[in-house]
């Protein structure tokens, strides 16, 4: 199998060298806030991470193009899946208004749930109020 | 023409030659990564749904997940891509040794990634944040939003499932160490070696996703 | 002669080990078929064992839970169990790499570990009957599948695991095609067959995962609750439909695309004629493939999904009939002025275009959001699924078992009676069916045990004709196992239709364990027909 496509050394190191770069952006970008659009530079970047890792170290580049067609339609059905579901799930309520969001959007188990510090602990209601109150005196 | 005895031994009887059979093993290989890719994109959809409800409670929830120790994984699993490529890339140019060296470090930096997975995992358990009716972490960050125990149920699904790859994925390059120190898998015949390094580059792909959709965003 | 009969599959190697861990797609293809056929016939008993109930109003056979139980267990076991391994694991298996010229299909290993991953998902499925049983209908959905008592967690991993089966024998078989033709088989000198097992295994392997996926989330919601189907934990149920629907929709293409294939066969050999329009019938079995992906929401006009939804899977739902139209015509065409001969597959892919016909048209009924909303959940939805199931992929089946019985075990059945039986089928099934669009019509809902007196003359009628209905199968199934007494065999070189791919033309009834003696080259195309002469052979 000596005939196949061997890909220089240094080609695999600029990608790896690449992927860390695009980690360190996307958590840098994190740390700001754009609204809506925080989305969608995340879910970019990582598409460009995900195609650099499908081109070159999974060789889809240099391999026979069935091999990227297969790649790519299973992205295609993947679209469909989310799309043609999202028009459903996006466009509720549009005769019953009742239907468009979830019918329990705050499921019961949360009202017999007892409030917790950030480890997890129970607090009792009485300090937690009080703990409100001390920050309006302020 | 393909049963004379030049035909190398691991030629299966029903291929020509080589080629053919290296060919069909990448093609059905790339089927295999389309029903992955499918499979966890039913989970993605769940996910796209749900955040489109509770965009809200999305963006208060994944403040609770560590994001030093999701960014220490992403790096190990990038590291870890990279030498399988390299252990790919060695036995193409007959270094035995290095392929296998390459081989070992991967199954660390698996197991490394499968580490500070654990690690999360038990904070979570710890504080009560996990998943369905079996949620009960009230904190103050999150007492205010609705059903953030969905957002933890899409989180453990995801990183499960990826785990369980990821643990997969460690048994077959356990075995590729095993085939390459034994000397099966050489310059000539690699073809296990690479198909297993697609997988786990499938592996680390997903994590690409994971990572901000759970840990940034 | 002698010495090539004792060179063939069925003999060669001896042993009951050499067929448990054979890697011959034949063997494991005959293997699919013997286990298909065993929940062919369970399927088919609960279906009697339903008609007979029905055939008077009350409750006088079985109880209400039962009968959920039956209507259960018939649907999924008949789709899982059955047409969905049973065309692509049997048929597809013996004859694809025998189409293609191949010593076998790409991954052998692979197609047996398929073969028991389907076993052990029907273990499963065996499990949850033993053990009580599950009432959710075929359909899992929640909320109800969430509560339910019964047995819903084995049954749903029953179907997870099948589902890893059909994976993987989709995956072998787009191997197979793309790698394993002989030189000079181009894509458009394959049967059309092989087109059909193409697209019915690019649907295999792209919709099968999200059903596991879709499984694992259900049996996760009974045990930790995760709430993402389940209302009363914020979850949304109709959520589960498009899940489900995502996999099962383009499911029902990968259960008729694979008879499509076979009716594409049976047609022009015993018309005598080459195919009519080959590149429209391949490429529309593609693009019945590719629209199938977006027409699951017509199973959910009723559930609550988004108008607009509901308008855009209704417009698409349309296009389907666009290939399938196509398909039809061309069959229609290929007959014409040929030779027509009336053998016992033809009659059987007579019915087929006849009964699946009717099943398609009334399709675009249940297409239209207006008419379904009434149609619903009615016996209107239950005949017509059963038209385009039972009236046109069993009856392909039937007609693709009659039509390469002698190719792959090296008899012949007795025609006549198959003949006969073919006629039962086509009667008994329209008997059976065509009075259940009349009460779908009048408001006859589906999945219940007891009915209202005017149902019952339609009902009655009905449950008479099923029982010539499952009859006649039954007998067209021993007359086929009958042939194969000692001292029946056939002359090796046989070609009972005078087909012409080169599983007729260039290896022997039944094949030789490789399949070829020597790698078969390719003379002419498989439907030329009008060019090539190859006379029906058939001696003792």
């Amino acid at each position: 199998m000596s005939e196949h496509h061997i890909t220089p050394l240094k080609t695999y190191l600029a990608v790896a060298g690449t992927l860390f770069f695009l980690t360190a952006v996307t958590v840098w970008v994190s740390y700001f806030d754009f609204g809506s659009f925080n989305i969608i530079i995340a879910m970019g970047v990582a598409t460009m991470k995900a195609s650099i890792v499908a081109l070159f170290f999974m060789h889809l580049l240099w391999d026979d193009k069935k091999n990227l067609t297969m790649f790519v339609m299973s992205l295609m059905f993947l679209g469909i899946f989310i799309t043609v579901t999202l028009l459903d799930t996006g466009f509720r309520g549009g005769v019953n208004s009742e239907v468009e969001y979830p019918i329990n959007n705050r499921a019961t188990f949360y009202d017999s749930l007892p409030l917790t510090d950030t480890h997890g602990h129970p607090v009792d209601e009485h300090s937690a109020d009080q703990h409100g109150e001390d920050e309006d005196h302020h | 023409m393909s049963h004379d005895n030049s035909s190398p031994k691991f030629l299966q009887h029903h291929f020509h030659d080589v080629e053919q059979q290296y060919e069909t093993a990448k093609l059905g290989m790339w089927a295999f990564i389309l029903t992955e890719v499918l499979t966890f994109g039913g989970l993605f959809v769940a996910y796209v749904v749900y955040r489109s409800w509770y965009p809200e409670m999305f963006v208060g929830a994944n403040l609770l997940l560590d994001v030093n120790k999701g960014l220490l994984n992403t790096i190990v699993l990038i590291t870890s891509s990279l030498t399988m490529v390299l252990a790919v890339w060695a036995i193409q140019k007959k270094n035995q040794k290095l392929s296998l060296f390459m081989l070992i470090a991967t199954f660390l930096f698996a197991f490394m990634f499968l580490g500070i997975k654990y690690l999360e995992y038990s904070h979570k358990f710890e504080v009560g944040q996990l998943p369905g009716e079996y949620y009960s972490y009230m904190g103050p960050e999150i007492a205010h939003l609705n059903n953030p125990h969905i957002f933890f149920s899409i989180y453990f699904i995801m990183t499960g499932l990826h785990g369980l790859h990821v643990a997969i994925g460690m048994g077959l390059i356990a075995w590729l160490i095993y085939a390459t120190a034994k000397g099966n898998l050489n310059s000539e015949y690699y073809t296990p070696m690479e198909m297993i390094g697609i997988f786990w580059h499938l592996v680390d792909l997903i994590w690409i996703y994971l990572f901000p959709l759970f840990y940034l965003i | 002669m002698a010495e090539n009969q004792k060179q063939n599959y069925l003999t060669h190697p001896k042993g009951i080990m050499s067929w448990l861990l054979t890697l011959d797609h034949k063997r494991i293809g005959l293997m699919y078929l013997f286990g298909g056929i065993i929940f062919f016939f369970l399927g088919g008993v609960l279906a009697l064992g339903m008609r007979l109930e029905l055939a008077a109003p009350g409750n006088d056979f079985v109880s209400n839970d039962t009968y959920n139980n039956m209507y259960t267990l018939h649907g999924a076991i008949m789709i899982f169990l059955f047409i969905i391994p049973a065309i692509p694991g049997a048929l597809g298996n013996i004859l694809l790499p025998l189409m293609l010229g191949a010593k076998d299909v790409a991954f052998p290993r692979l197609n047996l570990a398929s073969f028991y991953i389907y076993t052990i998902g029907a273990l499963f499925v065996m499990y949850t009957i033993i053990s009580g049983g599950v009432d959710t209908g075929w359909t899992f959905y929640t909320p109800y599948s969430t509560t339910s008592t019964s047995n819903v967690i084995p049954m749903t991993m029953g179907i997870f695991v099948i589902g890893f089966s059909s994976i993987l024998t989709g995956l072998n078989f787009i191997a197979t095609i793309h790698k394993m033709r002989i030189p000079g088989l181009t894509w458009y000198k394959l049967p059309l067959f092989v087109w059909a097992l193409y697209g019915t295994s690019l649907v295999q392997i792209t919709a099968t995962p999200v059903i596991a996926i879709t499984m694992v989330l259900l049996i996760l919601e009974r045990l930790l609750g995760i709430g993402i189907f389940d209302p009363a934990l914020g979850g949304d149920p109709v959520l589960y439909q498009h899940f489900f629907w995502f996999y099962s929709h383009p499911a029902v293409y990968i259960m008729i695309l694979p008879a499509f294939g076979i009716i594409s066969e049976i047609i022009p050999v015993h018309s005598r004629k080459k195919v009519w329009g080959y590149k429209f019938i391949a490429f529309s079995t593609l693009s019945i493939a590719f629209i199938g992906f977006l027409v699951w929401g017509h199973h959910m006009f009723t559930s609550g999904q988004s108008v607009f939804s509901q308008i855009v899977f209704s417009f698409i739902t349309y296009f389907v009939g666009i290939p399938t139209g196509v398909k039809i015509f061309s069959w229609m065409l290929t007959m014409y002025k040929g030779q027509v001969s009336f053998t016992p597959p033809m009659l059987y892919a007579l019915s087929f275009l006849f009964l699946f016909t009717i099943g398609g048209l009334t399709g675009i009924f249940l297409g239209a959001v207006a008419l379904d909303i009434h149609l619903h959940d009615t016996y209107f939805v239950v005949a017509h699924f059963h038209y385009v199931m039972q009236g046109g992929t069993i009856i392909a089946f039937l007609g693709g078992l009659h039509h390469w019985w002698p190719k792959s075990m090296g008899t012949m059945y007795n025609q006549t009676v198959a003949s006969i039986c073919c006629l039962g089928v086509f009667l008994g099934f329209n008997g059976t069916f065509f009075p259940q669009f009349l009460l779908g019509l009048r408001g006859m809902p589906r999945r219940y045990a007891t009915y209202d007196q005017q149902f019952a003359e339609l009902h009655n009628y009905s449950s008479f004709w099923s029982g010539i209905l499952g009859l006649s199968i039954f007998i067209s199934i021993m007359n086929l196992l009958w042939s194969l007494r000692k001292n029946n065999k056939l002359d090796p070189g046989t070609n009972p239709w005078g087909g012409m791919t080169l599983e007729w033309t260039h290896t022997t009834s039944p094949p030789h364990p490789h399949n070829f003696e020597e790698e078969p080259v390719l003379e002419h195309g498989p439907y030329d027909y009008d060019k090539v002469i190859v006379e029906p052979t058939f001696k003792k």
